[in-house]
């Protein structure tokens, strides 16, 4: 047999060395892997290997003043599904759909997706997961995975909605208090790492790093419920009765500055901060992201801080605080309205120039809300000292109260304020302010004059109960003496007991306040038509014990005058409040006696001549007064009434009557 | 005839096959005993099956090292029949079966049945015959090249239908070495790079799937998820092992991460687990089994054997070179198993079996040769 050719032997070593270096090129490529960026390989191995899984932390309750739960924490889960697990996409994606309320589509698409976990959907509560999991047991499916976490819920849907405010999807507070407490509120989540293979299943016996979470603290807010429904029925009410844009109102305990309650109307529902508002729910599914998030902002706004308006009459408060504490002008001073009065050239009209005012007291001047009266008083103080009072008063700086969101409202300088604007300011216009700088300046005028910080919260508390921090009530600074508030308040009670305030009346409770109404400015220029009516009261005068504000804005009802439309509805509120806080009413002899007479009900005297009305109440026996002192003449209309129609009254109430030919 | 002049089998290449064997049955148990728990609910599955196979192709190379070699080369023709049957039958419903829709296998009673793994050797085995005939002949195109081509054109058709294209890219490999070996022209070689390559390339990038598996290697990151999975899954398994490894047993990317961690990947495992002194020392066996097949190569007695024990290491060490090339993210993912490591019953049968025809060459060996 031949022997094996030469260029065979050659060709066979060629190919062996060729091998030899070939394996020696591999062991190089392992030296680069295992040696040189072995590390680097490790550390991206140990990531896949680990696990980190957040545990959400409890967060805490929200409770009103007497421990009523306002936001509670349930546990909810997220789903995850795992897209290489899932070997029947279609069913998956119907059981899915159709327990979890999803498009079938797009849960198909997510589950679809070419990624190890995708999100299917967060939130979902524990009776939706255990009717998901016995359905995938039944279809034998794999792949979705359940992680827990928290859902807020908010007991009460459309309640105290602005003030409360909402959560997102990861427990952060967004808006209200849950925003401005939710440091406090969340708590801190905890770690579970463990070791993971390939399926992200837990490696069995592999060892794990537990970091417990930390439930997040309960917060007492000063809000009493029962005062916050009071405020919210009213507020509801005054809002469709009156065809409003917006209606709102601001309930103060005076001598703390705790805030009882606050409500703005329109309003969204805590529970689903996201869903639709009612106006735009019709286009809502053709509108563009960022025009329904411009919607959802205008919803979420809370007006009573975010938002200034002209004060309009209620302002003259202010006036007067520093025309007294100066001592410029005196209950008893006497005054002239001549139905306007001119200011460096400018003819300043008083509201009622069609029917001057004629000769005044001070006094009468407030109960008449009488523009001159004030303008003089301004004057009187000069621009140097109104301007420090109305600082002095909060007004041009954020109350500080914990909400977010708190715009400062516009003051003029000292240098910016001349004679016109002097007097414009001295009766509520030419300065915007916030309802809750308001209510808080009013606050100070009722207290004995002390300027306090809107208190929302009252206490933190753990779990057991124990109060881990106490908000207390905060002074910011004395603005007027004692006397200055007692007499003032005492001029504040006559204007409703006796001047435009009437409409606030609250038999046994002697409420003090005044009345505003002020046409809206836009792009610097009065619109005819469209008003912000407001009333600011407290009672009792004596010793108030609760400060109301109501803004009711853009009335687009019968009325839009605030001794009008907002007076009542302060009235309501004090009343209801009172006498849920067990303040003895103190009545009268007057009314103490009327309490004895027999009662009627309030005819319609609306759209009658004034001469009829007055016929049709004496009829009755009820008393009758006009909104001022002044007699109309007999053919001119009754426009409004308080109190309304149908309501039962004692004979010989006063019926206030609101008469024609009155222009703004 | 057959040899009272015979030398002793090559003890060295005997030794060296064993322990492969030994260390490919070990990591077969540690790669699978995770999956093997889940799938089977028995973690030695695939440490039984593997042991048996392994026992088995220790009896197939015993078996081989005492068939003298220049009788297989006499069945070389039928042999081909043979396996070009196997190949065809694949086809016929119900007969042939294999993962994700590929016809692969054939199930002979409790066997499983890899009919281009035998058509792998059957060509060899042709091919040396029909070579050691050939002689200066070898040198000319239509009797050199042209009917080998055409062989293996026919193989690789019919492989490629099953789809099995690592397979036939192997086979043409190995048909080319063995015209090259056994003295054929250069050029006459080269020449096939003009339909060969592109048609190769074509065949490697026609749908995108083909497209994306090729990129990827370079840039296994873009899509870890997908086609990255693989090349990164195995790069963090080395790469953790380092330099001493996690330790027999530790591996950590066989929970799932490296899918079927007992076959193509099993050395990432070994990797991971023994570091890059385990992995290189496994390198040193093959280069060890490599030498000693070209050495008995060299110092056959006449030609036949010459091209046969050059066929069979060739066969060894491309399959060897693959693998560890893919693993190491050196070139595409090709589903290659490293031979004598890998799990798997026909692979190991007929590497064994190889082998055994090795060890027979071997024999022929003078005492004093080489």
């Amino acid at each position: 047999m031949a022997g094996v050719s030469v260029t065979i032997k050659k060709r066979i070593l060629f190919v062996l060395i060729s091998f030899f270096l070939m394996f020696f090129g591999l062991i190089g490529r392992l030296v680069f892997i295992q040696i040189i960026n072995g590390d680097d390989y490790l550390k991206k191995a140990v990531d896949q290997w680990t696990k980190d899984i957040a545990i959400p932390s409890k967060r805490g309750i929200i409770y009103d003043r007497n421990g009523k739960k306002l936001a509670v924490s349930a546990t909810a889960y997220i789903i995850y599904g795992r897209p290489a697990q899932i070997k029947d996409k279609a069913t998956m994606a119907k059981i899915l759909s159709e327990v979890l309320e999803m498009d079938e589509q797009t849960v198909l698409k997510k589950i679809s997706d070419n990624k190890s976990n995708v999100l299917i959907k967060q939130k979902v509560d524990s009776e939706k997961v255990n009717q998901l999991r016995e359905k995938l047991l039944e279809n034998k499916l794999n792949g979705i995975e359940f992680v827990d976490d928290c859902k807020r819920f908010y007991p009460q849907a459309n309640f105290a909605s602005h003030l409360l405010g909402f959560t997102n999807n990861d427990n952060t507070g967004q808006d209200g208090v849950e925003a401005s407490f939710d440091k406090y509120l969340n708590g801190f989540p905890g770690r579970n790492i463990v070791m993971t293979d390939g399926h992200g299943d837990e490696l069995p016996g592999s060892d794990r790093k537990y970091f417990e979470p930390q439930d997040g603290l309960n917060l007492m807010l000063s809000i009493d419920e029962v005062i916050q429904h009071f405020a919210e029925k009213a507020i509801e009410n005054a809002q469709i009765e009156n065809k409003a844009k917006r209606a709102m109102a601001i309930v103060m305990d005076p001598k703390t500055g705790d805030i009882l309650a606050m409500v703005a109307k329109s309003d969204y529902d805590n529970n689903e901060p996201r869903k639709a508002p009612a106006e735009v729910a019709d286009k809502w599914a053709t509108m563009k992201d960022k025009e329904q998030l411009d919607e959802l902002y205008k919803v979420w706004r809370n007006p009573i801080l975010s938002d200034s308006y002209e004060p309009g009459s209620t302002f003259k408060i202010i006036t007067s605080a520093a025309g007294l504490e100066e001592n410029v002008v005196k209950p008893d001073d006497k005054f002239f309205c001549s139905g306007f009065i001119t200011v460096g050239g400018h003819r300043l009209k008083c509201w009622r120039s069609y029917r001057p005012h004629g000769s005044e007291t001070f006094t009468q001047g407030v109960q008449n809300s009488c523009n001159p009266v004030f303008i003089e008083v301004g004057q009187r103080l000069g621009k140097e000292k109104f301007v420090k009072y109305i600082k002095a008063f909060g007004f041009g700086a954020p109350t500080n109260v914990s909400l977010p969101g708190e715009a400062s409202g516009i003051v003029r300088d000292v240098s910016a304020v001349g004679p016109v604007e002097l007097a414009n300011i001295a009766f509520g216009q030419g300065i915007t302010v916030t309802p809750i700088q308001l209510i808080t300046a009013v606050s100070a005028v009722a207290n004995g004059g002390y300027l306090m910080e809107p208190r929302i919260a009252k206490k933190l508390i753990d779990n057991d109960g124990n109060a881990v921090h106490e908000f207390e009530p905060r002074v910011v600074r004395q603005v007027v003496s004692k006397e200055t508030s007692e007499v003032l308040r005492g001029i504040l009670a006559s204007v409703v007991s006796e001047g435009t305030g009437g409409g606030a009346m609250v038999p046994g409770f002697k409420v003090a306040g005044k009345t505003g109404t002020a046409q809206k400015a836009e792009n610097g220029r009065y619109i005819s038509g469209k008003y912000v009516a407001s009333f600011v009261g407290f009672a009792p005068a004596n010793d108030p014990k609760v400060a109301v504000l109501v803004v009711i804005d853009e009335p687009g009802g019968s009325s839009t005058f605030g001794g009008v439309i907002a007076a009542p509805v302060v009235g309501s509120i004090i009343g209801d409040t009172l006498r849920y806080l067990d303040v003895k009413p103190q009545y009268t002899e007057e009314e103490a006696k009327k309490f004895e007479r027999p009662i009627v009900k309030v005819p319609e005297i609306r759209n009658m001549n004034y001469k009829e009305a007055v016929k049709e109440l004496t009829k009755l026996k009820l008393q009758y007064r006009l909104d001022d002192d002044n007699n109309p003449a007999p053919e001119s209309l009754v426009l409004d009434q308080t109190p309304k129609a149908g309501a039962e009254v004692n004979e010989g109430t006063v019926v206030i009557l609101y008469a024609q030919s009155v222009a703004p | 005839m057959p040899g009272k002049s015979r030398g002793s089998m090559d003890l060295t290449l005997l030794i060296t096959v064993l322990i492969l064997l030994a260390i490919g049955v070990t990591m077969v148990f540690s790669a699978s005993a995770v999956s093997s728990v889940k799938n089977y609910s028995d973690k030695y599955y695939y440490l039984k099956s593997q042991g048996l196979y392994a026992i088995l192709g220790i009896a197939a190379m015993l078996f081989f090292s005492k068939v003298n070699y220049k009788f297989i080369g006499k069945l070389a023709f039928p042999i081909v029949i043979v396996s070009l049957i196997l190949l065809i039958i694949i086809f016929i419903p119900g007969i042939g079966y294999g993962a994700k829709g590929a016809l692969r296998w054939i199930k002979i009673g409790p066997v499983n049945l890899q009919p281009s793994e035998f058509a792998k050797s059957a060509l060899i085995i042709f091919m040396a015959k029909s070579l050691s005939f050939k002689k200066e002949r070898v040198k000319t195109f239509t009797q050199g090249v042209l009917p080998y081509v055409m062989l293996m054109g026919l193989y690789c058709i019919l492989i490629i239908l099953e789809p099995n294209k690592s397979m036939a890219i192997n086979i043409a490999m190995i048909t080319f070495l063995m015209m090259f070996a056994a003295g054929a022209k250069i050029w006459h070689l080269a020449i096939w790079g003009f339909p060969l390559i592109p048609g190769g390339i074509y065949m490697l990038t026609k749908d995108s799937y083909s497209l994306a598996r090729l990129t990827s290697y370079m840039n296994p990151w873009a899509d870890p998820l997908n086609t990255g999975y693989q090349a990164i899954q195995s790069l963090l398994a080395l790469g953790s092992g380092g330099i001493f490894g996690l330790g027999l047993g530790n591996s950590r990317q066989k929970f799932f991460y490296i899918p079927e961690a007992q076959n193509d990947f099993i050395f990432s495992i070994i990797g991971e687990e023994l570091g890059f002194i385990g992995a290189v020392t496994i390198m040193i066996l093959f280069v060890l089994l490599v030498w000693r097949g070209i050495r008995i190569a060299l110092a056959a007695q006449d030609s036949f054997g010459s091209l046969l024990a050059t066929g069979i290491t060739c066969m060894i060490a491309l399959q060897v070179v693959l693998n560890i090339a893919v693993v190491t993210v050196s070139i595409p993912t090709t589903g290659v198993t490293l031979p004598l490591i890998s799990s798997g019953g026909t692979s190991l049968l007929m590497v064994m079996s190889n082998i055994g025809i090795l060890l027979n060459i071997s024999k022929t060996i003078k005492a004093n040769g080489s």
